[in-house]
């Protein structure tokens, strides 16, 4: 006896019945980048906007990324921090959520 | 010069049918030679063209259209510059209305009426939205996609007369198997890739010049110029068997009778035929006997009217709806192509009757029926009776093979038994008992052949499997990539896992964060991250407050990726619902053809 929804289902569980799995190195890759240009954009926004200070918020940066100021070297050093960030929580988030993903499907690390 | 068809072949076809002689075609490409036997006096089965005073006729119109390439290709190779594309034209008369099929909005809700449009709209989202819970029947079936209303007032007149019952016995699997339309996979495909191809083979195909006869005498020929031979008005009486293995094929041509020796069989026959062809020394089994005894066939009566009008009207064929009508499709042979007629300035129409065998409508002469035809013809306002002026009737046994409740189990019987013939195999429509059109059956005929030469194919796979050998093999490897990339696009997120690995990045930051700070030291500690407290109530700059902001960076963090991986879940899932839709109605566009 057949249901009306066997066909689709079957069709569609095909499909969303599979689990997405994130690629690690293209996530990092991705908020590295995110994160770098981020710090770098809005850097260089303050200074083109200028004033006396020049972004004495965004200087506190420089508590957890020694060397970065509000100017456009900065700006570059923002970039180096920020991807390196970006890119770590990029690659644990990644890497959290296939384990998990495993973990519930009962399947071996391979990656 | 023609030489005498031999008593003898390794490998013997019965029925010259597409099927018949796609596998004939099929051997002697590969240098075995057998012979087709074939009890009529021309090649192409049902799908043969007769021919009466110069005029040319289908039993039934056949289109050439396929999604095979190979089949395609095949066709196109055999008849080489034989073929003319036809921009179809065909309507269905409902009503007293004649309406544009496929079906066109606009069209249909003029020619209905906006009272009967609306009722059956709504009728149609009650269907979506109650639809029948099971799928049983072809009622259920057809009123689940196009709503009760158009089921009861469109479709239930035309199968039942199609069909000779009512729909609530036709089993819904029937539908299945005659309404593959596109899967998910390949609508998604064609959604990301576009694809052309399933709209143009609504609206055009290809056909020989001179009708599908054209195109077997040219596999004839074929087949003759390679070995092979078709021998014509040549019946089988019977089969011979020992030990599961067909020794030899008992014939009739003519007065004489004889006995071709076989080392391998492809029977096209209907199964209740070759049942009883085998049960000459009542070695079958009774269960198979009562299943094959219960496979029945639908019959075709068409009546041939000449008329002396050079134009009557421009579709090539027309749906007879209505239940007032025994007519159940017209056609205008002279619009599939010119040369179907030898005068211009005449017509020629294929009344099509469906029938069973030994009902009123089979009983009736052939003046009978002439008489009811152009009577009908007049009344549906097409022509006038007195415009008719010849008349040719061709009756057609076994046309098409019924589907009742149960024909799966039975036909498994049959199948059962016959797979214990080692050298034996059933192709084509009658022969597996399988309402296929032409391309798939010419698909069983060239596995069957192949399956003589060693290979290993399941010719019930065929149609059965909507892919099933309906690509180029160099296809595959891309397609395979490509529904990796659809499945890579829209697989489910894992809404939990996300949740969690994204809560603990989230939190972590928030704890690296603060006890830098702490670690860090000074007169005041991190005054800037203390404002997170207006959100962390609770939270400090301190070792105590690092774990208090990887808690609320955790919970923050996880409802944050559970709500956003549960959004994208839906709006996939209802990407693929609309996707889907639009693939069934493609699909269903063209539903009548297929009943």
């Amino acid at each position: 006896m057949k249901k009306i929804v066997e066909p689709v289902t079957h069709e569609t569980d095909e499909i969303t019945g599979y689990v997405l799995r994130l690629n690690v190195k293209i996530l990092g890759l991705v908020l590295a980048l995110l994160f770098g240009s981020a710090i770098f954009v809005a850097t260089n926004w303050l200074i083109i906007k200028g004033g006396e200070p020049v972004g004495p918020h965004l200087q506190l940066l420089s508590q957890y990324f020694p060397g970065y100021r509000v100017t456009f070297g900065g700006s570059l050093i923002g970039f180096i921090y920020g991807a390196a960030l970006g890119g770590f929580a990029g690659g644990l988030l990644g890497w959290i959520y296939n384990g998990i993903v495993m973990l519930k499907r009962g399947e071996k690390n391979s990656a | 010069m023609n030489r005498p068809p031999p008593d003898t072949a390794p490998v013997l076809i019965i029925g010259a049918g597409p099927a018949g002689l796609a596998a004939a075609h099929e051997l002697v490409r590969q240098d075995v030679h057998p012979v087709v036997l074939e009890k009529g006096d021309k090649a192409g089965g049902i799908a043969r063209t007769e021919v009466y005073r110069g005029y040319r006729f289908d039993i039934g119109g056949h289109r050439f259209f396929t999604k095979n390439d190979a089949v395609m290709k095949l066709w196109q190779t055999v008849l080489d510059q034989g073929f003319i594309t036809v921009h179809r034209i065909s309507r269905i008369y409902y009503d007293g209305r004649f309406l544009d099929y496929p079906l066109n909005f606009f069209n249909a809700l003029t020619r209905m009426g906006a009272t009967e449009s609306l009722f059956i709209l709504l009728s149609y989202l009650r269907s979506q939205i109650r639809p029948y819970p099971e799928e049983e029947t072809f009622e259920q079936w057809v009123s689940n996609r196009f709503g009760r209303r158009l089921y009861g007032k469109f479709f239930a007149p035309y199968t039942a007369k199609l069909w000779g019952m009512p729909c609530d016995r036709i089993p819904a699997d029937w539908a299945r198997q005659r309404i593959k339309g596109l899967s998910l996979m390949a609508a998604l495909s064609h959604a990301l890739f576009g694809n052309q191809k399933a709209k143009s083979l609504i609206h055009e195909f290809h056909y020989p010049e001179k009708g599908p006869g054209m195109m077997w005498e040219a596999f004839c020929e074929k087949i003759a110029e390679k070995g092979g031979h078709v021998r014509f008005d040549t019946k089988v009486m019977g089969l011979n068997h020992t030990n599961r293995r067909i020794t030899g094929v008992k014939c009739m041509e003519g007065d004489r009778t004889f006995e071709m020796p076989v080392e391998h069989l492809i029977s096209s026959m209907p199964l209740d035929k070759l049942i009883a062809m085998l049960d000459h020394h009542r070695v079958v089994p009774a269960g198979v006997s009562k299943a094959a005894n219960s496979m029945s066939h639908r019959g075709l009566i068409l009546v041939v009217l000449i008329l002396d009008k050079d134009a009557l009207f421009p579709d090539q064929w027309i749906y007879i709806h209505g239940p007032g009508f025994k007519v159940g499709r017209i056609q205008n042979f002279k619009n599939w192509s010119p040369a179907m007629v030898p005068d211009p300035h005449r017509t020629s129409l294929g009344m099509e009757y469906f029938c069973n065998e030994g009902d009123r409508l089979s009983s009736m002469s052939d003046e009978a029926l002439s008489a009811v035809a152009a009577s009908e013809l007049a009344r549906l306002g097409l022509a006038e009776k007195n415009q008719v002026i010849d008349t040719f009737v061709v009756r057609q046994p076994d046309a098409y093979p019924v589907y009742t409740s149960g024909y799966e189990k039975r036909l498994k019987v049959i199948g059962d038994f016959l797979d214990g013939f080692e050298n034996l195999q059933t192709i084509g429509r009658n022969g597996m008992h399988r309402y296929n059109n032409m391309d798939h059956s010419m698909q069983t005929g060239i596995l069957a052949a192949r399956n003589v030469l060693g290979a290993d194919h399941d010719l019930w796979a065929v149609n059965e499997e909507a892919e099933y050998l309906e690509e180029d093999a160099s296809v595959s490897p891309r397609r395979t990539l490509t529904e990796k990339m659809i499945l890579q696009s829209f697989a489910g997120m894992d809404k939990s896992a996300l949740g969690i690995a994204l809560g603990t990045v989230s939190g972590l930051l928030f704890f690296v964060a603060t006890l830098w700070l702490v670690i860090k030291g000074g007169e005041v500690v991190g005054p800037n991250l203390q404002l997170l407290s207006q959100y962390f109530f609770g939270y400090t700059v301190s070792v105590k407050g690092a774990f208090i902001a990887f808690f609320y960076g955790f919970l923050w963090g996880f409802l944050f990726g559970w709500f956003f991986a549960y959004l994208r879940n839906l709006l996939v899932a209802l990407h693929l619902f609309r996707v889907r839709k639009k693939a069934e109605r493609l699909s269903l566009r063209d539903f009548v053809d297929h009943i």
